[in-house]
């Protein structure tokens, strides 16, 4: 939210860029025939009703005044058609604006996922998740109704003024000097009043955002304020920041209902100097009565455009900021990308290589230093250590999600550079510490890990994670909806899925990020069960926490600060007494605390009240 | 700088009615004169413009006859100048106590919304979402000030100028006036059929861009796993899938738009079209003048036109009707009545004594506390031990009366704690909980929350040295100014801790209540919290809930809750002469160590 915040304010800031601009203009290459197609109904559109107006004057002067209705007839059947054309203009316009404007969106959304998807580890990791849907989602939105409501409503408004002051020369041009005279100051009129206006409105929006976290945050925190007795405090608080609210909106509110007032005002003056002037006219220069009546009509129709002038400049503004953040993430470079001579290959297998590997996140923090490790193809490595130790930093850098800054990574004896992202990628099985899944079925999660796995494939993968039971225990089976991020299964269901859907990828290299999180025993046992499948098969990396695990590995590595500290066979760490025998005798502790609890007799009771009664304690 | 604007004072909570528009003509108590005044305006408005077209008439009738022409004009020019300034006038005088009407009520609604949502109790919020609360008290209240400020005033334009334009042409001709609006019924109706369907078609556009965040969002927040299965060309597919199907909803969005428009173009402009054959047939015939033609044609756009948007403000109109049940569903609720009941003078001296309480909440029948009866006199310790549902956060939830009891008593220094003002009591109770909460604030800020009186710098600092994180606080560029939370900095699970423990020293409860208060922090910084925490339990009445015994050992007594009862009782040495679980507990330390080493022997 905050990084939002600090965006929000930019938005009205951004100035007029003519690279931007162009830039947004150039969307609208592959589609210039729609372009051209609802500028000129739009065109049509303005010209017709302008039109009208016209042919209105000459019913009141050629056929009433005149007395001859046949003329009326005559004039009268044009505008008749006139109405068919326009009534298609209209039609055009909006079919082809909107239409083209949903297409902008299409388009620019399937680039900018196209280009996100390429994107490295590097880039998500500092740039939060909602920044990056705001630009997908509202950007978007924004620079497309630039491109076309924008782009129309600029011509609709220039176009209704020129027209409006072509037939207005046409009926009496010294009149339209009058008239003339006043745009300027209409202008000059809409832009103070706009500016006054959108001041207040930027003022609105952030105290709004201000107003919804301190809602959020009282609510999240109710018990708290409840506890220290800040009612009448908070509300004091939150007063004082509504009222500005308040006064914001009312200012901007009242500034709005003033602004067309004067514009009317204004055109008044026009249409009282026409009135004085041509009344004198009517018989000494030829104005006709009807061309009075054209000339105000054509003053009204000047007027609205320029009402609407400062609404569409000040949302051009926000379009063009928002296609600034747009473009930047367009023109982020990947990383981590395929050398130009790299190769596809079918299998990873072989040994791995860690040759005097160096890597920080931020030039001035190394996290590791001279990293070197050798893992025989098969074995399994488990990684142990404090957080921040280097351990995640390890099993990114062997995924390729992000590259060494300094040092080589070899895989079967080859710098992994020389293969490319895919290669790598597609002989992976990764299993999270808080495990990922998407909306939809399970069988449809299950079949991520290989694309083109049969329904027995994918069975037997369920079957040898463990995952077969529960699986056939829901209510549609493999055919069940997972939820978004998997929210209908429980944690330990998800674990069990994404090891299925591991073991699915038949993986050359294994990573796994144990879990935390504590489950049941019945849903661990099945865990290590699935674990033992892949680490048979695999070269295996595990970031271990449990102690069944570690047992099991071939060889435990204590990472601390950037590097290995202690490498070696459980019992040969346990005997050497250093920060693995601390590490190990603490952990034996607590799950030892936790397996003999003697409250735990009562989980299950305690299970069924908490469903019963969220609120419980 | 920031100050209370003043606002009619209502009681929200009488609002509520069972039909919608009441609610709402409830709501605008205190406004109604000012939005009346409002309309009257906008009416008002109407009559100048509309008598704008008058003038044209006497103008081309009158006016261009006379033979003193230049001295009859100006009069009549000054007549526009002077009816647009008065309809300007009396426009921006409507949208100025519309503006005041509708930011009024909703300024009235956001504070009461907040105040109210604060003291609900405790179960309400248990049930509820905190999600489903922010947007009652924001975008819903933001649809209630539309309904003033757009809907129902703009409602209310249409209506006047249809009646005053049609009262005008009535007036200038019956029969011209009468055959103008023929089409008025078929454009109101296609307008209520239309916006009905296209809010239906934009709703499901609306729903199909959630479709496609969702798919968005699982992408990115799934971006390891992708990269990991280099799953990249399958997510590429996925969002084409669901953003094509947005497409083409926005198309025929769209679409029914670029229908609805021009027809009804079709059908007002040939109304206009009949209007002016017959206008100019009468002319011909000598039945109206040419001034009332021309009036006639000015004022003619001013009857359909609007029309064409009742549609759309009705349709609206539907949607802030729902946002006003949603916030009266919630302002139907009871508050807490936090100043009721007993304030004594002074403090407590911290006598609690239980008398078989028992204790279920509203919504189950399943007992949370069971008979529970014990003692504690002033400046003890009480430690809670028992596992996760066994009661012991209900128990100490029940002092601060955060939820009544149930059955049986509870009394302070002799008095019935439900006697006592909910707001005295939670005065002189303190707690630290198991995952503290700061909120947004500078860390002094964070430390005086709830103080409830000015306090000094070096109070503050006092509070923090004793709690033992002063020099975590001065290690921050800003020190005391430094800002907590998502602006500001991220304080460990430990140093939050602390910082409760300060701002709990300085309220200076006479009773506390440290709910786990140790569980969530790792072992270097538990000695530093465990040496903070002794101190501020001196001199109190101290209800300490954990789960291992080194936390209970010094308790002057202990009790051992399972489901909801007290099972065991007594001094730590007494416990341990029992057979219990206590007991069990305490072995269980010993039996680690003992399988410890039993392991490295294995390994030697």
């Amino acid at each position: 939210m905050s990084t939002d915040l600090r965006f929000e304010e930019e938005e009205f800031q951004a100035q007029f860029n003519g690279g931007t601009l162009l830039r947004i203009l150039s969307q609208l290459r592959p589609h210039w025939k729609w372009v051209v197609g609802f500028l000129a109904s739009v065109g049509v559109v303005s010209i017709t009703e302008a039109y009208f107006t016209f042919l209105v004057k000459r019913i009141i002067d050629e056929g009433i005044t005149a007395g001859n209705w046949d003329k009326v007839l005559e004039i009268g059947t044009q505008y008749g058609l006139l109405i068919f054309i326009f009534a298609g203009a209209v039609f055009g316009f909006i079919a082809l604006t909107g239409t083209l404007g949903q297409r902008v969106m299409y388009d620019l959304r399937r680039k900018i996922f196209d280009h996100l998807q390429n994107l490295s580890f590097s880039y998500f990791d500092r740039t939060p998740v909602g920044w990056i849907m705001s630009r997908v989602t509202s950007d978007t939105e924004r620079i497309a109704d630039l491109l076309t409501w924008g782009l129309l409503d600029v011509t609709w408004g220039a176009l209704n003024i020129i027209t409006a002051m072509f037939f207005m020369f046409t009926i009496h041009w010294q009149l339209t000097l009058i008239v003339l005279a006043l745009i300027p100051i209409l202008f000059a009129i809409a832009i103070w009043f706009k500016q006054k206006i959108l001041v207040e409105f930027r003022k609105v929006r952030k105290l709004n955002s201000k107003i919804t976290g301190t809602f959020n945050e009282n609510i999240t925190g109710v018990r708290v304020v409840k506890a220290l007795v800040r009612e009448d405090e908070n509300l004091r608080e939150f007063d004082l920041l509504a009222s500005d609210m308040y006064r914001s909106a009312y200012r901007a509110a009242w500034l709005s209902a003033l602004f067309l007032p004067v514009v009317q005002i204004i055109s008044a003056v026009a249409i009282g100097g026409i009135i004085w002037f041509g009344g004198l006219q009517v018989e000494a220069l030829g104005l006709t009565i009807g061309g009075v009546q054209a000339f105000i009509s054509y003053i009204t129709f000047m007027m609205w455009p320029v009402l609407e002038m400062a609404r569409v400049y000040a949302e051009m503004q926000q379009a063009i900021a928002s296609a600034e953040r747009f473009f930047s993430l367009m023109d982020a470079k990947p990383e981590v990308v395929n050398r130009p001579d790299a190769h596809e290959a079918p299998s990873m297998a072989g040994d791995i290589e860690f040759d005097h590997v160096e890597f920080y996140y931020e030039a001035d923090k190394p996290v590791l230093r001279d990293f070197n490790l050798t893992v025989k193809q098969g074995e399994t490595i488990a990684l142990v250590g404090p957080t921040g130790g280097g351990k995640s930093t390890i099993v990114n850098l062997l995924s390729r999600f992000y590259e060494p800054r300094g040092g080589v990574v070899r895989i079967g004896g080859r710098d992994y550079t020389e293969y490319t992202l895919h290669a790598i990628h597609s002989r992976l099985g990764v299993v999270l510490q808080t495990p990922h899944l998407f909306s939809g079925t399970v069988r449809e999660n299950l079949r991520y890990g290989r694309l083109d796995a049969n329904d027995d494939e994918i069975i037997a993968a369920a079957k040898l994670a463990g995952a077969h039971d529960f699986i056939m225990a829901l209510e549609k089976g493999y055919d069940e909806q997972v939820g978004e991020g998997g929210v209908l299964l429980s944690v330990g269901q998800k674990q069990l899925i994404s090891l299925a859907r591991a073991i699915l990828a038949k993986p050359d290299i294994f990573i796994m990020d144990e879990a935390t999180s504590s489950v049941d025993t019945l849903t661990e046992a099945l865990i290590q069960q699935g674990m033992e499948e892949l680490m048979q098969r695999s070269t295996s990396f595990i970031i271990a926490h449990r102690l069944s695990t570690i047992r099991k590995a071939d060889r435990i590595i204590v990472i601390e600060n950037g590097q290995i500290a202690e490498i070696g066979s459980h019992r040969e760490l346990l005997r050497q007494r250093g920060h693995y025998y601390n590490l190990y005798t603490r952990q034996f502790r607590d799950e030892m605390e936790r397996e003999h609890d003697p409250f735990a007799s009562q989980e299950t009771d305690i299970a069924e009240r908490a469903t019963a009664q969220p609120a419980g304690d | 700088m920031a100050t209370s604007v003043q606002l009619p004072a209502y009681n929200l909570k009488n609002a509520y009615s069972k039909r919608r528009l009441t609610g709402f003509w409830r709501m605008m108590t205190g406004f109604r004169t000012l939005y009346f005044t409002a309309i009257v305006a906008l009416g008002l408005g109407a009559i100048m413009q509309t008598a704008t077209f008058l003038l044209i008439r006497y103008f081309v009738d009158t006016a261009l006859l006379q033979p003193n022409l230049a001295e009859v004009l100006p009069p009549i020019a000054l007549g526009f100048i002077g009816l647009a300034m008065l309809q300007g006038t009396f426009s921006s005088i409507s949208g100025r106590l519309s503006a005041r009407t509708s930011e009024g009520v909703a300024l009235r609604l956001r504070d009461y919304m907040f105040d109210h949502i604060q003291r609900l109790s405790f179960t309400y919020h248990d049930g509820m979402q905190t999600g489903e609360l922010i947007q009652r008290s924001t975008s819903d209240v933001d649809a209630i000030r539309r309904f003033f400020s757009e809907q129902a005033i703009g409602i209310g334009r249409i209506i006047l100028l249809f009646s005053i334009n049609f009262g005008a042409l009535m007036a200038l001709n019956v029969k011209l006036a009468l055959a103008s609006v023929i089409a008025v019924p078929i454009v109101v109706i296609m307008s209520l059929f239309f916006f009905r369907r296209v809010s239906a078609a934009y709703e499901a556009y609306q729903e199909q861009d959630a479709i496609l965040s969702t798919t968005l969002q699982e992408n990115l927040s799934g971006v390891r796993v992708v990269k990991a299965f280099a799953r990249q060309d399958y997510e590429r597919n996925k969002f084409d899938g669901d953003n094509r199907e947005k497409f083409r909803l926005g198309k025929r969005f769209m679409l029914m738009h670029s229908a609805f428009w021009p027809i009804t173009d079709l059908i007002t402009g040939f109304q206009m079209l009949g209007g002016y054959f017959l206008g100019a047939y009468m002319v011909l015939n000598s039945e109206i003048t040419v001034g009332t033609f021309l009036a006639y044609a000015g004022i003619i756009t001013w009857i359909i036109n609007p029309m064409r948007n009742l549609g759309r403000l009705i349709v609206q109109m539907s949607t802030g009707m729902v946002s006003y049940e949603r916030v009266m569903t919630v302002l139907k609720e009871d508050r807490e009545p936090l100043g009721e009941g007993l304030w004594p003078e002074g403090h407590l001296h911290g006598n609690v004594e239980f008398q078989h309480v028992n204790f279920e909440y509203e919504q189950s029948d399943a007992p949370v506390l069971r008979d529970v009866t014990f003692k504690a006199k002033a400046g003890q310790v009480i430690a809670l031990l028992g596992s996760t549902g066994s009661g012991k956060t209900t128990l100490v939830n029940l002092l601060p009366r955060f939820y009544d009891y149930t059955g049986g008593s509870i009394t302070i220094d002799g008095v019935e704690l439900k006697e006592y003002a909910r707001h005295y009591l939670r005065q002189e109770i303190g707690i630290v909980e198991q995952e503290p909460f700061l909120f947004s604030r500078t860390i002094r800020e964070n430390i005086t929350y709830g103080v409830g009186r000015e306090v000094s710098d070096a109070e503050v600092e006092a509070a923090a040295q004793a709690a033992a994180v002063h020099d975590v606080i001065m290690s921050f560029p800003e020190g005391y100014s430094t800002l907590v939370g998502e602006r500001g900095v991220t304080l460990s699970g430990g140093q939050k801790q602390r910082v409760t423990v300060a701002r709990t020293l300085l309220k200076d409860p006479r009773i506390l209540i440290l709910d786990d208060a140790t569980s969530s922090v790792d072992t270097e910084t538990e000695e530093e919290i465990r040496e903070a925490l002794k101190l501020l339990m001196k001199g109190r009445t101290s209800f300490v809930i954990a789960h291992r015994i080194q936390t209970v050992m010094n308790a002057d007594l202990v009790l051992v809750l399972d489901k909801g009862r007290i099972v065991q009782r007594g001094t730590h040495r007494e416990l341990l002469a029992q057979d219990g679980i206590y007991r069990q507990v305490y072995d269980l330390q010993s039996r680690i160590e003992d399988e410890i080493e039993k392991e490295l022997t294995g390994v030697n």
